[in-house]
């Protein structure tokens, strides 16, 4: 049998070390002072709670029947035999007695006092730190400064500003005394009332605060103690007068300490005027708070305007200092030069980049504005997946990595000595900046402003007169023409207006009237003259288009001149200048796709020298290709000044590609269809020479060879538009011209791999061309018997050098053609089905490869926690208050009850009473009877 | 009643003349009293001839106002009038003749057929001469004519295979300036299927003799407005004569196309032009093909169609295709053929995007030769070559497709040469392209030995898009297929449109500008300082055209 419970408990204790020898009270304090005795407590704590474990075994919940040790179990959670049911629920149902039961008893009913006294029933906090921190939030509140209107807070600032300087802490720190005793009460109450009240109030708050504190004290060391009502004031005056006292003397010491820190004040101001960058000066706050009144008044000692004068010295001081310091050292002339090659080496790079269509900076951008692109295009999603893809590929392009002729890096020298449309040398640096700043994604505005306030000291003033001198030295022979020229004109904000502006004024002079709008609106002048000028540009635009237009054709001088303008304006307004030349472009291929006009060609000729036409990619250069492209493919071919136009874009189209090389077919195909249809005889059938498409004249329009020789001469602009004087000449001017272009062609796509595919047709239209020519005038020979070809030899000559050229370059292409190998990619993998096994396999961890997924299953699996969580949390409170409800109801209705019965056991009382008085009355009458 | 005999349309044709008529009157009211007094007068006639027979000798009357007005103006209310005049004896069944009845009354019978007659005359000279108001008129009239002798002169059948309606047909096709009426015309025989079933009838009589290529157009514009083809089980309800609900042949489908072919086929007989063929063609197989019950009597049209060539062999393609699908046509030179097609003019035709989509459905089949689809793609990068930005867009991934349909035509983007000889000799003498372009025979073209080196070199086109779109031939062949609808129909136009946008919209980039302002763009300026040497960006254009 075994022992008795309570034998069995103190054993167990005993075993527990708990039932030991008593320790003796110097122990007690040592182990207290050593910090034992808390360990010893806990220890204590869990033995006890063992054994209390080991007596009670219903409270512990055990699960019936082992699992089985499988690997997805969940070895973390070994708690299960821990769990305590009981405890937990009795937690939950006091925790749930504390917070629900009291709003449930609370609905419903309005009203009741909250106290909302800082900390006042935290019991963590020590009554100095409750303190403190009901002192830091009143001060807090005050700076607030509510209310204008609030007398009692301007009450204090009247006092404590002086000139504009607040000073209350200074005079705060003599009251100091008071509010630190003070602050209990300041939230009960009101301030107006303090000076009357103060004593008292100061008296109890002490109290107060002593009492607690004490209390605390003695609460550790001997509670049971208990002192005389006498005893305890006593002491708390004591205590409170000894706490003043030592308050005062560390203010003391603060101030000495003060004082003397302030006099070392003037070397620490001198310290910082050597330093370059001077260290932020401190919050006025904190000076506030460490100023004292003595201080304020060794400032204030000097009158204000002495104070002034000194500022502003110091202040401008300051400035000068911050400008004299030196930053950098001079450079020499070889760095310069270093520097600017490698500025130019860094743009060409750039340049090629861009001709490759990479794109190094925010590339995302680019591919967003591709997707934009597409979208544009109307195209489906897989094909923007092409774009991606061959936007991916297009990095590798060994055809088109050809570099390109290092133009001149000493012309860029000489450019920004002499251009004269550049205003000034910082400028050039500056517009340079900001073409990096472009190219490299950033926005150049900021810099820009940076060095503004740099130079409009030294030079705003003069840039006008700078501009003026130097547009005088632009035009040639300008001091005549100068004469008549006002020297401020309006910035026109239409084309109409320019033409009003302009219209006194010879045509010479454009360039002028230009330079000086510019220079009167530039930038720096006025924070409107930027958008101006951006308008201007795109009026100046316009006008090129216009004045190219005119009958009496202007000089191409100026219609240069003009064009430089916008392209020196395009570092500066890049946007309007590109828009502007986008709704020129947008005009063509709307109004006039398949006639385009002088100045349109103009506008062509512009871009081809205002923007990089190689880029893989650009805004203008790539629908000016278009254009151009759908003029040669479609445009009418029925009279020499078509053919005219048409060999005029046919240049503008080598042009542009004269660095990035791409092959464009309309070139070769309006070529081929020139040659055939100029030729004096007609030519075998299109079909049998190539592959090219034929469109033919209404009229013929074949060379005429007349027994007269026909000088070639160079093709001029204005034969586009003009009737030709000379059919003839002009016509085999064109011819030469195509040929001329034909053999530039031949040697830009030398490298093409199809290139035998694509010149074999001009080799054969050629080569009949020139048989054409030379039976023709053969024949001409043998019938005029004149011994003078129609065709200067010159010419023809040419012709046949470009013809041996081709051949010759026909049979370079066939010995160095290869067969394509485009496929070298690495084969692409196939698929493996054999699972992946992780070593080492933790089944709480989570091994989903794909991380948005893993992320989501993640997301869902805590929803699902929290979801259960909350479910049982609610389900138990409603448990809760059920059973509280019911409780309430048993409680009321046992109190009806209750009250049931007294009333009947009342009424009882009472009808028995009077029963008994009936009874009786009863008797009496009965009695008398 | 004659009046409530008369038929439907006929009586909503009086109802709309008179509503016509009356502000017509009031205009003139003012002007001039003599056309009241006229109306009034024709009014006052007919009102006799409806009272008594004596009367009968105002329709000889009415007639001669009818064409004594002239060229003019046709006296229209005469017109009206005696429409309804007759609609009433025909209703009355004046016009029939009974063996039974009197001497008289057959001379009274065949004198009022006489003026019938006089008065169809009439009315088709008024549809072929007449301004359009009036012809439209006319025409109502005489098929409400048409309406009445059909309804009430039973066995009459006549009356719309040899009487007045194949007269009304032809004088609406050969009718002057009859826009409206012709269109009023096929309104009604889209409308009724009756009229729309004699009309086949006599179109493909009138159709039988060769007749001029305006009036074909006008046939062909009659035929291919009646394009409800009606399906096996139709049910024909819309009747313009109650009585044809009863003629078999009328309301069978079968006969409905039979004429329907008969009538194509005598227009596809005729002496076409160039143009006429290449429209009929177009509406081949939407319009024609599906009339026919025997589409093979169409093999010889087409045949022939596709022999000529060019724009009108592309146009044939579909209905030859057609044609060897559903109906067996042994056509040995099809593939061959349509090789030829490729020829320079094709990619920069406007028929590009349909023959691209037909071209898709022939070369569909995996089982064809490969050396054959290497001949097409060879072929095709030919002529991307030299063609538009447009039509480029279209061939790359029409030949991506057709290279992953066909993986044996792959080496022609990737041969390896493995051999050391073949290598040394590669090395030493390069190689020509063993391609043939003039051997018309797809399968001995030896395309398939070849490279498409014309599409790498198309890799570095001046438009970005179209050079991306070309490089797809040069990454991996890891898309199953690109959908070509959506490389089709491209323009400069839209291209240019989607490079520009329709309005200015900030940029997302500012498009970079040249680092380096040029000293000279016309002309020679400061040219002495670089040496006399001009190398500067636009050189080229400098050196060849003289800008003063």
């Amino acid at each position: 049998m075994p022992p008795s419970q309570l034998k069995q408990l103190k054993a167990s204790l005993r075993d527990g070390g708990l039932l030991g020898p008593q320790q003796s009270k110097k122990q007690k304090q040592q182990n207290a002072r050593s910090g034992v005795a808390a360990q010893n407590r806990i220890q204590r704590n869990t033995a006890l709670q063992s054994i209390r474990d080991r007596f009670n075994p219903f409270e512990i919940k055990t699960t019936s029947r082992p699992k089985f040790d499988v690997t997805t179990r969940d070895v973390s959670k070994k708690t299960s035999g821990q769990a305590r049911p009981g405890v937990t629920k009795s937690y939950g149902e006091e925790k749930r007695r504390q917070t629900l039961l009291q709003e449930m008893n609370r609905r419903n009913k309005v009203g009741g006092i909250l106290d909302r006294r800082f900390g006042e029933d935290d019991p963590t906090m020590t009554p100095e730190e409750r303190a403190a921190e009901r002192f830091a939030r009143q001060s807090q509140k005050k700076l607030r400064k509510e209310s204008m209107f609030n007398l009692e807070d301007d009450d204090e600032e009247f006092q404590l500003t002086h000139k504009g300087e607040t000073l209350s802490f200074g005079e705060g720190f003599n009251l100091d005394d008071f509010q630190e005793g003070d602050l209990g009460a300041e939230e009960e109450d009101d301030d107006s009332e303090f000076p009357r009240k103060r004593k008292r109030v100061l008296e109890d708050d002490d109290v107060d605060l002593a009492d607690m504190t004490f209390d605390d004290d003695a609460g550790e060391e001997q509670p049971e103690r208990k002192k005389s009502k006498n005893e305890v004031m006593k002491e708390v005056i004591a205590k409170s007068k000894f706490y003043k006292l030592e308050r005062q003397k560390a203010k003391e010491d603060d101030d000495d300490l003060r004082e003397e820190l302030d006099k070392g004040l003037p070397d620490l101001f001198d310290l910082l005027r050597g330093v370059k960058a001077p260290p932020k000066p401190e919050p006025p706050k904190d000076d506030l708070a460490t100023m004292n009144p003595e201080r304020a008044a060794l400032l204030q000692g000097k009158t204000p305007d002495d104070t002034e004068k000194e500022y502003d010295q110091r202040l401008k001081q300051l400035t000068f200092d911050k400008r004299s310091a030196p930053t950098d050292r001079t450079k020499t002339a070889e760095e310069k030069a270093e520097e600017e090659a490698q500025r130019l080496k860094t743009l060409e790079e750039e340049r090629l980049r861009r001709m490759r269509g990479e794109e190094l900076t925010d590339s995302e951008a680019e591919v967003e504005e591709y997707d934009e692109h597409d979208e544009e295009d109307g195209e489906e999603s897989d094909e923007e997946s092409v774009f991606d893809d061959a936007k991916a590929f297009g990095l590798q392009q060994p055809a088109e990595t050809s570099t390109r002729p290092e133009l001149g890096v000493e012309d860029e020298d000489d450019f920004i000595i002499d251009d004269d449309l550049v205003e000034t040398r910082s400028d050039v640096s500056l517009s340079f900046d900001e073409d990096e700043d472009m190219q490299s994604g950033e926005g150049s505005e900021v810099e820009e402003d940076e060095d503004e306030p740099d130079d409009e000291l030294i030079n705003g003033l003069s840039i006008p007169e700078f501009e003026s001198g130097d547009a005088a030295a632009a035009t040639n022979g300008a001091d005549e023409v100068n004469d008549g020229l006002a020297f401020t004109y309006p910035c026109p904000g239409s084309h109409e207006e320019f033409i009003e502006i302009i219209k006194d004024v010879p045509m010479q002079d454009l360039p002028t009237v230009v330079q000086r709008i510019r220079a009167l609106h530039h930038p720096r002048l006025h924070s409107d003259n930027k958008t101006k000028l951006g308008r201007f540009v795109g009026i100046l635009l316009q006008h090129v288009a216009y004045m190219a237009e005119q009958s009496d054709h202007p000089p191409f001088s100026v219609l240069e001149n003009t064009l430089r303008h916008i392209h020196s304006m395009a570092k500066s307004h890049p946007e309007s200048v590109c828009q502007a030349y986008r709704t020129h472009l947008r005009e063509i291929a709307n109004d006039r796709p398949l006639n385009l006009r002088p100045g349109d060609l103009v506008i062509l000729t512009g871009i081809a020298t205002t923007f990089p036409t190689s880029d893989h990619f650009h805004a203008i250069a790539t629908p000016a290709h278009l254009c151009i492209a759908r003029y040669l493919s479609q445009g009418s071919v029925n009279t020499l000044t078509d053919f005219a136009t048409g060999a005029y874009a046919a240049s503008l189209c080598l042009q542009y590609q004269s660095i990035s090389k791409r092959y464009m077919p309309e070139f070769v195909n309006y070529s081929l269809n020139i040659l055939s249809h100029l030729s004096p005889r007609e030519l075998p059938d299109a079909s049998a020479l190539g592959f090219f498409p034929s469109r033919s004249p209404f009229a013929s329009l074949r060379l005429n060879l007349a027994s007269k020789p026909i000088p070639s001469r160079r093709l001029r602009f204005w034969d586009m538009t003009d009737a030709p004087e000379e059919e003839e000449q002009l016509k085999i001017s064109i011819i030469t011209t195509i040929v001329n272009l034909l053999s530039v062609a031949s040697d830009l796509w030398s490298g093409k791999s199809a290139y035998t595919e694509i010149f074999a047709p001009v080799k054969e239209v050629l080569a009949h061309f020139i048989q054409a020519l030379e039976t023709s005038s053969t024949s001409t020979k043998g019938k005029n018997k004149s011994s003078k070809s129609p065709v200067d030899p010159i010419v023809l000559g040419t012709f046949k050098a470009t013809l041996d050229k081709i051949i010759a370059q026909l049979s370079q292409a066939r010995h160095s053609r290869r067969p394509l190998l485009l496929h070298n990619h690495r084969p692409l993998a196939i698929k493996t089905a054999i699972p992946k096994f992780e070593e080492s396999f933790n089944p709480d961890k989570h091994y989903d490869p794909d991380r948005e997924r893993a992320e989501a299953n993640r997301l869902k699996a805590e929803y699902k926690r929290e979801r259960k969580g909350a479910m049982r949390e609610l389900r138990k409170d409603a448990n809760f208050i059920a059973r509280e409800k019911l409780r309430e109801k048993k409680e009321r209705d046992a109190e009806y009850e209750r009250k049931y019965k007294r009333l009947v056991a009342e009424v009882q009382n009472e009808e028995g009473r009077e029963a008994n008085a009936y009874e009786r009355v009863k008797r009496m009458r009965q009695g008398k009877r | 009643m004659p009046a409530a005999t008369v038929g439907p349309p006929a009586s909503k044709k009086r109802k709309n003349v008179k509503e016509s008529a009356v502000p017509s009157s009031k205009r003139r009211a003012v002007a001039e009293t003599e056309s009241v007094d006229a109306t009034a007068e024709i009014q006052r006639l007919e009102d006799q001839i409806s009272e008594s027979r004596k009367h009968y000798n105002n329709i000889a009357t009415l007639i001669s106002m009818l064409s004594t007005q002239g060229s003019a103006k046709p006296n229209v209310p005469a017109a009206l009038a005696l429409c309804r005049v007759f609609s009433r004896l025909i209703a009355g069944g004046n016009l029939t003749e009974s063996s039974r009845a009197a001497e008289n009354e057959k001379i009274i019978v065949a004198w009022l057929k006489e003026r019938l007659r006089e008065y169809q005359k009439e009315l088709l000279s008024i549809i072929r001469e007449s301004d359009p108001s009036s012809q439209i008129t006319a025409l109502t009239l005489c098929l409400c004519i048409v309406n009445e002798r059909a309804t009430h002169l039973p066995g009459d059948d006549g009356i719309w295979l040899t009487g007045l309606f194949k007269n009304v047909v032809e004088a609406v096709v050969e009718a002057n300036n009859g826009q409206a009426v012709l269109s009023e015309f096929i309104s009604k025989a889209k409308e009724f299927e009756d009229v729309r079933y004699y009309t086949f009838i006599q179109l493909a009589q009138y159709a039988s003799v060769p007749r001029s290529s305006q009036t074909i157009d006008t046939l062909t514009t009659i035929l291919s407005a009646c394009d409800s083809i009606p399906t096996p089980e139709h049910e024909f309800e819309s009747f313009y004569t109650k009585t044809s609900k009863n003629n078999k042949r009328v309301v069978s489908v079968k006969s409905h196309k039979k004429h329907a072919q008969e009538a194509w086929l005598a227009i596809l007989r005729n002496n076409l032009s160039q143009a006429q063929r290449k429209h009929l063609l177009r509406i081949m197989v939407h319009n024609i093909e599906p009339w026919f019950l025997r589409p093979e009597l169409l093999m010889d049209f087409l045949t022939d169609s596709y022999n000529v060539g060019g724009a009108t062999s592309l146009l044939a393609l579909s209905g030859l295709f057609y044609l060897i699908q559903e109906k067996n046509l042994d056509y040995p030179q099809f593939y061959p053929k349509l090789y030829s097609l490729l020829d320079a003019d094709l990619l920069h035709s406007k028929h590009r995007s349909r023959f691209f989509r037909l071209m898709n459905t022939f070369l569909a089949s995996t089982h064809l030769p490969a050396a054959l689809i290497a001949s097409f793609i060879k072929r095709l990068s030919r002529l991307a070559l030299n063609a538009p930005p447009t039509a480029i867009v279209a061939i790359a991934p029409f030949v991506y497709n057709l290279l992953k349909q066909h993986p044996t035509c792959a080496f022609m983007l990737h041969r390896p040469v493995s051999d050391a000889d073949r290598a040394a000799i590669l090395a030493a003498k390069g190689m020509d392209d063993p391609y043939d372009p003039r051997e018309p025979d797809p399968i001995r073209t030896r395309a398939i030995d070849s490279s498409l080196w014309e599409l790498e070199t198309l890799q570095s086109h001046y438009h970005p898009n179209v050079a991306a779109i070309v490089r797809i031939l040069a990454e991996q062949f890891t898309k199953q297929f690109y959908h070509l609808e959506d490389f089709l129909d491209y323009t400069y136009q839209g291209m240019l449109q989607a490079e520009l946008g329709t309005e200015d919209k900030p940029f997302k980039r500012v498009p970079v500008v040249e680092y380096q302002i040029p000293r000279r763009i016309f002309t020679n300026r400061l040219l002495e300082e670089d040496g006399g040497q001009d190398t500067a960006p636009g050189s080229l254009l400098r050196e060849l055209w003289e800008f003063a």
